[in-house]
């Protein structure tokens, strides 16, 4: 088991005597993490998602409950557990902004107990597959966000990790920053092993990344799933998208919206507790000049959005 | 966590310092002209009042003012401040994620900015002082002034350490700050040997760390073999170490990181 946490808490104190307030950031959370798993662990602003991390990463200690991350107790053996974990966090540097990512890794390895052939070998393997070798010599603040965040992650991965906690790691990114670094985390993943907990509000990190996904919400796990699970049995309603031969008039009806309409497009949003699918494309067929039609599912962010709006289960 | 580490955290401050200089001249420029004000000051106080001042001559004092400022000028000016927002920011929590000390590396660190400081601070001290009033009073006690200049810097960033902690607690360091700022100035010799002061207050000045950040390295510049006042400031290293050590882990304890 590469993490196993019970009923962990952590309440937030605010304030001073009478207008002090406590504010529950998680709330009695319990999960197991198997190794080799690509977790996504999402959930709203203010849902408890990095506070869990930073009591796994061992920052912060809870107000109750128990965790276990590689066998260690996080916030009991945090040096210990940074040696086997890489962190990283998309709004905190971990390296020194005056330096070159060489010089800050100089440092990390020294307080790995990294010896120099060691320590050459690892930089030499990450900086091929980050393709990131010419970066290294170049100091932190004349770097961009995407190369900057490419040189964070070999930072997190000198010692070599055996679990990566990324707290939003895509943030700011571009397109095509952000896709080279999910594609970055899935090589690791099946080529190392490495363990990746991953928390992010871009649903793409979580499709292209995670095989698994645990939504937290007001500090409680709300959903624990395989993505492709949650896709498939949480989806109340299917896109139908027509192309028409000529104008025509659409008669709505109680479950079917229309969400365009124009002389040669129909889109349609059908719920299918109400409607079976495949009644309402028959008529569609049937009595509407049809020239072309797809079914589609509703993108994951509107799935996530209706896991965060449910009642916790 | 290994010497090694803070060796390379301390190297690598001080290599920092060499290859952006700026602020090292700018600090070169202002430890010259505070030695040749106040020195001058000294010197004027000291003909005014038949060649002496408590004990001290015009020369002499113009030797523990170059000494003083060396072991203070060097340091960064706003240390508690910085340390103290950082961690009422929570900024610090990026460093707990390192098998390392965070207290450690950054004292590391900074006595290692402050060295290249230190070193080029000894050598305009000394030449301005031969200069203007002659060779240093006593060449055994100015034998030992580099090493106890190294221990006061030593000594005053550990402090500072142990002080911007309480923000962990307090959340704003800056009034910690400015007591310490005064503290270091008057009751640590920075500014005048503690023996100009009432003689309670110097009684009182002698028994508390900042003696140990200005006094001690000036007191031997001034001509006084006292090689005891290195062993009082390796005291109050470890004393200050070990409260900066016990402050921060259970000030990290209390850390509230709250977000991303």
């Amino acid at each position: 088991m590469s993490i196993a946490v019970d009923a962990l808490h952590r309440v937030f104190e605010s304030g001073r005597r009478r207008a002090r307030r406590t504010i529950t950031a998680v709330d009695h959370i319990s999960l197991r993490v198997e190794p080799g798993e690509r977790l996504a662990y999402i959930g709203p602003n203010g849902a408890g998602k990095s506070t869990s991390i930073k009591m796994l990463t061992g920052i912060l200690h809870p107000t109750s409950g128990t965790a276990s991350v590689l066998g260690l107790t996080p916030w009991a053996q945090r040096r210990e557990l940074t040696r086997r974990i890489g962190t990283l966090f998309g709004q905190r540097s971990q390296l020194w902004f005056e330096l070159t990512p060489m010089q800050s890794y100089k440092m990390l390895a020294a307080m790995h107990d990294l010896d120099g052939d060691a320590f050459r070998r690892r930089i030499g393997e990450l900086g091929g597959l980050l393709e990131a070798d010419e970066l290294f010599s170049q100091p932190v603040r004349s770097l961009s966000l995407g190369q900057r965040m490419r040189c964070e992650l070999a930072a997190c991965l000198l010692h070599d990790p055996a679990i990566l906690f990324l707290d939003e790691p895509t943030i700011g990114l571009d397109l095509l920053a952000k896709q080279r670094f999910r594609e970055l985390l899935v090589r690791l993943n099946e080529e190392r092993g490495t363990t990746v907990f991953l928390t992010s509000h871009d649903v793409a990190d979580i499709e292209y990344v995670a095989r698994r996904v645990v939504v937290i919400n007001h500090g409680s796990v709300i959903y624990d799933d395989d993505v492709e699970v949650m896709r498939r049995t949480l989806l109340s309603t299917k896109l139908i998208d027509v192309s028409l031969g000529h104008e025509v008039e659409f008669a709505a009806r109680p479950g079917v919206v229309v969400t365009e309409h124009t002389p040669s497009v129909l889109k349609l949003a059908v719920d299918t507790r109400a409607h079976a699918v495949r009644d309402i494309v028959d008529g569609l067929l049937t009595d509407y000049p049809v020239t072309d039609l797809s079914i589609v599912d509703p993108p994951l962010e509107q799935v996530i959005s209706e896991i965060y709006e449910a009642p916790a289960r | 966590m290994t010497f090694r580490a803070l060796r390379v955290a301390a190297l690598t401050a001080a290599q920092r310092v060499v290859f952006a200089p700026s602020a090292f001249i700018v600090s070169m420029g202002i430890y010259g002209g505070v030695v040749a004000i106040l020195g001058s000051l000294w010197r004027t106080a000291a003909s005014a009042n038949h060649g002496f001042v408590a004990g001290y001559t015009g020369a002499a004092l113009t030797w523990y003012i170059a000494a003083s400022e060396a072991a203070t000028i060097p340091l960064n000016t706003r240390l508690i401040e910085m340390l103290g927002d950082d961690i009422a920011s929570g900024a610090v929590a990026a460093e707990m994620l390192r098998p390392a000390s965070v207290v450690a590396v950054r004292i590391a660190s900074e006595i290692g900015r402050t060295l290249p400081h230190l070193a080029l601070c000894l050598v305009a001290g000394t030449g301005l002082c031969w200069w203007t009033v002659g060779a240093p009073p006593n060449l055994a006690s100015a034998a030992l002034v580099p090493l106890s200049v190294a221990l006061a810097i030593t000594c005053n960033v550990v402090a500072q350490h142990a002080f911007a902690a309480v923000s962990f607690w307090i959340r704003d360091a800056r009034s910690t700050w400015f007591i310490y700022q005064k503290f270091v100035f008057v009751i640590g010799g920075m500014l005048l040997p503690l023996e100009v002061l009432p003689h309670a207050m110097t009684t009182v000045a002698k028994l508390l760390p900042f003696m140990a950040m200005a006094y001690a390295p000036a007191r031997l510049a001034s001509g006084h073999f006292e090689p005891w006042l290195l062993l009082v400031q390796v005291g109050w290293i470890t004393a200050l170490a070990c409260v900066a050590a016990v402050v921060f882990r259970s000030g990290e304890r209390r850390l509230q990181v709250v977000g991303g």
